[in-house]
């Protein structure tokens, strides 16, 4: 699956492209309007990773140019926080999603894989990890073919968890994925710790192994066994 | 502390004026009074005179006083010197063909004729002269009335036509708004203060519109430009996060890069938010029904909250409206209720509570170690938890303070109760 990364920073380029390279994806990136205009009318992206503010003009024109080819490419745009201005304008384009700077590699992630799945309408939507297995579609997990009663919020954790496996993930990070803007009134991200230990108690009496660990006190991670 | 009442400049301009014309009248007023008086005190003088020489002639030539009719006169014992004479009176005589007493003026005077002293007494009529001087003081008053109609009436036209540039040049200040970049309509005026002041005004606001977009500039790319930054800083620690030699060596160092640059994140974020509330971008001010809006935050929160073993009660009115940007009405609740979560104990329930006026958020807990006016002090946090950014409270206020509303602070009963209500 290839990805177009349009952003003017070299090192979050450079460093966006490493991590998607290793999430398995085929990464270009452009640093300016004009260069990604001339890939975007050449090749085709499963989806682009859109920055706004580039220096040689508005990242919207992007999205007007691909909208026009009416191309079925997933766009996920990237903003200043607090520049709704932008956000709006970009939706209402046709953007697909839109995440604000600074965000989390791992939110990233899981923005590129949900965009990728909504638009494969067809075929299996399921994902299967060990014994776990998650319909996209139904949001219904099952272990072993037992259908498990999560909560949306555990839902959410698992599936950020698989899309983002053997990676640690912050708690920062997993709070931020849970409750979106509303984690600016937690003081801290302990309360996390409650929502893994439901998951895991949930998953292991159903019969999956102990997936979940600790790390560092900073974390946790999703092994892949 | 004095209050003085404010007026119209052509108000205070046409009082001070009558007043000048007042003083004038009063003078003027005295002094043709006064003149009446001395043209009447020589009139009579010159007649008295002449009566007195011609009473002197006819002594000189008859000797006998007693031919002399309709005189009151009368031989004195020597000559000399009389000190109290000449001696004048103002007396009412009734005249009997007129029916009606008039005024008299009486000189009693010694003259001397042959070596012999005379006392005279002679009258003359006045009373025309009187007349006279009263109907000049009478005159006056009605004089004055009249100039002040006359002015008061010519205020109001002038207000209505010369001042009308004035008024709607002011206007124009009233309704600039900076950073929107208004198209201000010229006033026509011939006035050369008004064409002065709309220039000045006008020179003004280029200026100001300049000076706020690159301070707009400079802000927004300042915004923009740290943010990449932290995000390339926060993505090279989480790969150190994942290095798990490292880790086992690094954990508090790594873990605190990672807080403190989250943390500046954040902190970019609430000031860039705050400048912007305070350039006034946020107005697309409309009436809200708080109730849905304030039901619907407490539905996002609520399991957060039982995660900290605290609770949260609603006792909401349909009736009460807000008059505020949407997106600045959920900026200020998400603060009120996050410095609610923050500062709170589990003593008692949070309490969101709104009346037909007031929008009121309590929550448990111990009294301020500070005065409370510093709470709405930027980067004032009263416990220094390091997650605090201390600008909650100051955004609520400026929120406030720039859309026409009161925050109020008080602690009763063990509860700290922050009330939003209109100013009237």
């Amino acid at each position: 699956m290839k990805l177009l990364i349009v952003e003017d920073n070299f090192q979050l380029a450079d460093d966006l492209s490493r991590f998607l390279i290793e999430q398995g994806f085929i990464v270009e990136i452009s640093a300016t309007l004009e260069s990604a205009r001339g890939k975007v009318e050449l090749y085709d992206y499963e989806l682009i990773i859109l920055d706004i503010g580039l220096p040689d003009g508005s990242g919207l024109d992007i999205i007007k140019l691909l909208k026009k080819r009416k191309s079925d490419t997933g766009i996920l745009i990237v903003t200043a926080k607090n520049a709704i201005e932008d956000k709006v304008k970009g939706l209402e384009l046709g953007a697909d999603d839109y995440i604000t700077k600074p965000f989390h590699k791992a939110e990233l992630n899981a923005r590129i894989r949900s965009i990728i799945r909504r638009k494969k309408f067809n075929g299996s939507n399921t994902i299967l990890v060990n014994k776990i297995e998650i319909d996209l579609n139904s949001m219904a997990v099952k272990v072993d073919n037992k259908e498990l009663d999560l909560t949306r919020k555990e839902y959410d954790l698992l599936l950020y968890f698989i899309y983002n496996k053997n990676r640690v993930l912050t708690k920062e990070s997993i709070a931020e994925h849970l409750w979106g803007d509303h984690i600016d009134q937690a003081d801290n991200f302990d309360f996390i710790y409650n929502h893994i230990k439901n998951l895991r108690r949930k998953l292991q009496q159903a019969g999956a192994d102990n997936h979940i660990r600790s790390v560092y006190g900073m974390g946790y991670k999703f092994y892949e066994l | 502390m004095f209050k003085f009442r404010s007026f119209r400049l052509l108000t205070k301009t046409s009082f001070f004026y009558l007043l000048f014309i007042l003083v004038t009248f009063f003078i003027s007023g005295r002094y043709l009074i006064n003149k009446a008086d001395e043209y009447i005190n020589e009139e009579t003088e010159r007649f008295f005179r002449f009566r007195e020489q011609h009473i002197i002639r006819f002594l000189e030539k008859e000797k006998d006083p007693s031919r002399l009719k309709y005189i009151d006169i009368a031989l004195l014992d020597s000559t000399g010197i009389y000190p109290n004479y000449p001696r004048y009176t103002d007396t009412l005589i009734y005249i009997e063909e007129l029916d009606e007493q008039q005024i008299h003026r009486k000189k009693s005077v010694i003259i001397e004729a042959n070596e012999k002293a005379y006392l005279i007494q002679l009258l003359i009529n006045i009373n025309d002269f009187t007349k006279l001087k009263s109907d000049v003081a009478g005159r006056i008053v009605p004089a004055f009335i009249i100039l002040a109609l006359v002015i008061v009436l010519f205020t109001t036209f002038l207000s209505g036509f010369l001042f009308q540039p004035f008024y709607r040049i002011l206007s124009h200040i009233n309704r600039y708004k900076v950073g929107k970049r208004m198209n201000i309509p010229k006033v026509k005026t011939s006035s050369k203060e008004f064409q002065k002041l709309q220039f000045l005004f006008r020179n003004m606001v280029n200026r100001i519109e300049d000076d706020y977009r690159n301070l707009k500039e400079y802000t927004e790319n300042m915004a923009h430009e740290i943010q990449t930054p932290l995000t390339i800083i926060r993505n090279k620690t989480e790969r150190l996060i994942a290095d798990e030699e490292l880790m086992k060596k690094n954990v508090d160092t790594v873990k605190i890069i990672y807080e403190e640059t989250n943390h500046l994140s954040k902190l970019g974020n609430a000031l860039n938010l705050l400048t912007k509330i305070e350039n006034g971008e946020y107005n697309n001010t409309e009436v809200i029904n708080t109730k849905d809006l304030i039901l619907k935050h407490v539905d996002a929160i609520d399991e957060l909250l039982q995660l900290k073993l605290m609770t949260i009660e609603t006792d909401l009115t349909d009736d009460h409206q807000i008059i505020l940007d949407p997106f600045l009405f959920d900026i200020l609740l998400k603060n009120l209720i996050r410095n609610a979560i923050r500062y709170g104990s589990n003593h008692g329930p949070i309490k969101i509570t709104t009346n037909q006026n007031q929008l009121i958020v309590s929550n448990y807990g111990d009294t301020l170690s500070v005065s409370p006016e510093k709470i709405f002090e930027r980067f004032y946090s009263s416990n220094s938890t390091k997650q605090s950014l201390g600008l909650g409270l100051s955004l609520a206020k400026r929120i406030c303070d720039l859309n026409q509303l009161n925050i109020d602070y008080d602690y009763k009963d063990g509860q700290h109760l922050f009330f939003i209500s209109d100013k009237k």
